[in-house]
């Protein structure tokens, strides 16, 4: 063993020491079933490479995990996604899982409050309440968070274009609950790139999406320090058609443009990127995924450290959300599905997530039922109690295959990274349509692929039954839509008009303001019961709206 | 042939636009030619579309359950610009058990996840184009205007020798007919009932004669969508009711050199 190792091995075996303090191991000793003790890391003797490439985990460059313990202190947090109809229901199915041994919260909006519109708006129409909770002021975010200590539940909000507008409400319910800021945990997506490129939900063009983006990092890191002020998402991207390699790197692309956007805005590199988060896919080529996860944080890291210089070791680290891929489940023998799962939530497991969402199988069909749910939940409980992956570090580190797959992925993202930095970076290669383009491109190809047969999907193109396709599903009430009308119609009529249009007014000069931040104007539009779609069209009217081509 | 034209359009909210790019993309390869609307698509601005574009076909793209309330809109707005006629068609997450609400609600066909490119072109061309170039098999019948269907007969009946299959009323023409089988196809005399009878215009501008030959087609709308689109004017364009449960149209003499050609959908053709 070389000096430089001796070194580093102490300096990584006392992180474990110290890390153990604060995150106990869950057992005293970790055993296979044959009662053959389990050690926490597994590591090579002798390897110049090791080091260099792979490192102890929790140290740079984190290919094997950004703990120095990982599982063997905690379990990733299990975090499904809900939302669906009003409040006060996805408040119910909330407590539900809650119970269930769910220890976060993931909120999913309907498509009007994404786009900023309110429930009465006639571009909502046939949309309220469908693809998550409508929220429209922030009367409904009490209710959808009512008995739910925010102190104590971490809540992750897929929310991209209106984010500060929902960062707000909850700072405001908070605030009610008695929980200051300092104490609230979570996540806002808040990732407005790859809404142009796979996702959709956009309303802003990209230069005054970007200032809302700094300005949310910039109040976040005074006042709401624990909160992941972004979830840079490559989840959309590969859904949109991706392979492993161009999810990562466009994640990653993307990643630099917010940091480019935050420094150039004044703010120093290290007083933001560590709250900055990730959120990847897991599909189904098992090996791929967990390289490519290993992969991405290697890139992460060298960016950050290399290309940023960021000083503090937190901003080196790529944090990440993993969901199995939706798009990979299919209508046709739904129960199928379970098994996908299954693989996918291994692999994000394997490749180190730090929080996963397993999908539910009936996802191909609607939004799944409360006993689909339950068994997705139940699927990552099985992995992390009964299958002992989790008893070890990075279990699959020094594996011929997957460390070279984990070298290919990384200079094939590297490969990417340099032809977006050629045309001028993550904002202009999407303005451009480059990300889209290749997006499509691979789309089409797997399509084609299915259809000649050449990629085999269970049950869809080979192995297929007769069958009803026709599962009991989950219904959203037709009635929901009116009902959330006019309850919006109460709130507007009961709260104190003056003191909103007196909010307005500010939030629209602080707007026409570049130096201003929005946060505290969007912050007091929303204590005064401001719908989302008012201080959206606020917005809309300073900044234009974006218009794909 | 002109290209078979197909607008895909994105109603609502939804941004999930893979399913609709990929679907353009395979249509193109399928030699069609395809218009994408883009994302947040009112049912309004896609019939605007739909006629603007002079398109042969509508595939509608939805996954966030708006669908039971987006697709039979688009339809409507459709009916409201007089463009009825263009069939639409979905695709998306969509239930099962919604298809049969969204078919009645005038959507030709639901195309669900792990539908082919391949089904869905092959379903458009037979939409769009009748599956046989050759308009009709045979002829279904020649109708001949007669002042009275008693004087006629006995020349058809005894000099011809041809056998009465029946008399009936047809009270969309106010005209009574009679049918006569000659092999596969008929003689039918028609005698008009009242003075707002095209046959009984026909009688005094011409008398006595033929009227019109009648071709045996099957799938009617398709055959009429087709026609109208390479310039053949129709008298109805909506298929009416016709003697023997028929749906027929007739189409514009103008458009057919002198003749005066009916479109016959026997059994099965929908009520008019």
């Amino acid at each position: 063993m070389g000096i430089n190792q001796k070194e580093i091995e102490k300096k990584w075996k006392d992180s474990v020491e110290e890390n153990l303090k604060r995150f106990p191991e869950r057992k005293e000793t970790f055993q296979t079933s044959s009662e053959i003790e389990v050690q926490g890391l597994y590591y090579p003797e002798n390897d110049s490479n090791y080091l260099e490439k792979l490192g102890y985990p929790g140290e740079y460059p984190y290919t094997r995990g950004i703990q120095s313990t990982m599982y063997r202190s905690k379990y990733w947090t299990m975090r499904q996604y809900a939302g669906f109809g009003s409040a006060k229901e996805t408040n119910k199915r909330f407590r539900y899982l809650l119970e269930q041994g769910q220890t976060g919260l993931s909120v999913a909006f309907d498509l009007p409050t994404q786009i900023g519109y309110d429930s009465d708006d006639s571009m909502s129409e046939g949309e309220v309440g469908r693809v998550g909770v409508a929220i429209d002021t922030l009367h409904d975010m009490e209710e959808l968070l009512e008995q739910i200590p925010l102190d104590r539940v971490s809540t992750s909000m897929t929310i991209n274009a209106p984010a500060s507008v929902l960062l707000c409400m909850y700072i405001a319910v908070g605030e009610k609950q008695g929980v200051s800021t300092d104490k609230l945990t979570g996540t806002i997506q808040n990732d407005i790139l790859k809404e142009y490129i796979a996702r959709g939900t956009y309303i802003f063009p990209p230069k005054p999406s970007m200032r809302l983006i700094t300005n949310i990092f910039e109040y976040c890191q005074q006042y709401v320090p624990k909160f992941n002020t972004i979830s840079i998402s490559g989840y959309h991207i590969r859904e949109a058609g991706s392979t492993a390699v161009q999810e990562a790197a466009f994640t990653i692309a993307n990643g630099m443009a917010y940091v480019d956007a935050a420094i150039e805005s004044g703010l120093e590199v290290d007083s933001f990127a560590p709250r900055l988060a990730f959120f990847f896919n897991a599909h189904n080529n098992f090996f791929e995924e967990i390289a490519k996860f290993r992969a991405a944080r290697r890139v992460w890291a060298r960016i950050m450290k290399e290309h940023y210089q960021a000083k503090n070791p937190k901003s080196w680290k790529l944090r990440f959300h993993t969901q199995t891929g939706g798009s990979t489940l299919t209508a046709q023998q739904p129960d199928n599905n379970i098994v996908r799962v299954t693989l996918q939530a291994l692999a994000a497991v394997l490749g180190g997530t730090q929080s996963l969402h397993t999908n539910s199988r009936d996802e191909a069909l609607a939004l799944p039922t409360e006993e689909s749910a339950r068994i997705a939940l139940r699927t990552q409980q099985i992995i992390a109690h009964e299958s002992g992956v989790a008893d070890t570090v990075d279990p699959l580190g020094g594996s011929y295959y997957v460390e070279e797959l984990t070298d290919k992925i990384e200079s094939e993202i590297e490969g990417y990274l340099n032809q977006i930095r050629d045309i001028g970076g993550a904002v202009a290669a999407i303005e451009e349509g480059y990300m889209q383009r290749e997006i499509h491109r691979t789309a089409y190809e797997t399509q084609k692929r299915i259809e000649k047969e050449e990629e085999i999907i269970v049950g869809l193109n080979k192995f297929k039954i007769e069958e009803e396709v026709n599962p009991e599903l989950l219904k959203v009430d037709e009635e929901l839509e009116r009902q959330q009308k006019s309850k919006l119609r109460k709130i507007k009529n009961e709260r104190d008009n003056d003191l909103v249009d007196s909010t307005l007014k500010q939030l629209k000069w602080a707007a026409s303001q570049n130096g201003e931040n929005l946060m505290p104007y969007i912050l007091n539009a929303v204590k005064a019961y401001a719908s989302v779609g008012e201080i959206c069209n606020v917005l809309r009217k300073e900044f234009g709206e974006y218009r794909s081509n | 042939m002109q290209k078979i034209r197909v607008l895909v359009a994105k109603p609502g909210l939804d941004g999930h636009d893979r399913g609709a790019l990929v679907i353009a993309q395979g249509l193109r390869d399928h030699g069609m030619e395809v218009i994408y609307t883009g994302l947040r698509q009112s049912p309004a601005q896609i019939a605007k579309a739909a006629i603007q574009e002079d398109v042969d076909v509508v595939g509608l793209s939805s996954l966030s359950g708006a669908h039971r309330t987006l697709f039979p809109k688009v339809i409507e707005e459709l009916q409201s610009m007089n463009a009825g006629d263009i069939p639409v068609i979905g695709g998306g997450v969509i239930p099962s058990e919604d298809i049969p609400f969204l078919i009645e609600k005038g959507i030709n066909r639901v195309f669900t996840s792990g539908s082919t490119i391949e089904e869905l072109a092959n379903y458009i061309n037979q939409l769009v184009v009748p599956a046989n170039s050759q308009v009709a098999k045979k002829i279904s019948h020649i109708g001949i205007a007669v002042r009275s269907i008693k004087n006629t007969l006995p020349f058809y009946t005894e000099t011809l020798g041809l056998s009465l299959e029946g008399l009936e009323e047809v009270e969309s023409e106010s005209v009574n007919v009679a049918f006569l089988k000659i092999g596969d196809s008929r003689f039918e005399l028609l005698e008009p009932t009242s003075e707002t009878s095209p046959i009984h215009t026909f009688l005094e501008k011409r008398g006595e004669g033929i009227h019109h030959i009648a071709l045996d087609v099957e799938d009617i709308e398709t055959r009429i969508r087709h026609l109208s689109k390479n310039g053949i004017q129709f008298i109805n364009t909506e298929p009416k009711l016709g003697a023997h449960q028929t749906s027929i149209a007739f189409m514009h003499p103008k458009s057919a050199h002198g003749v005066l050609f009916e479109l016959c959908e026997e059994g099965g053709g929908e009520e008019a």
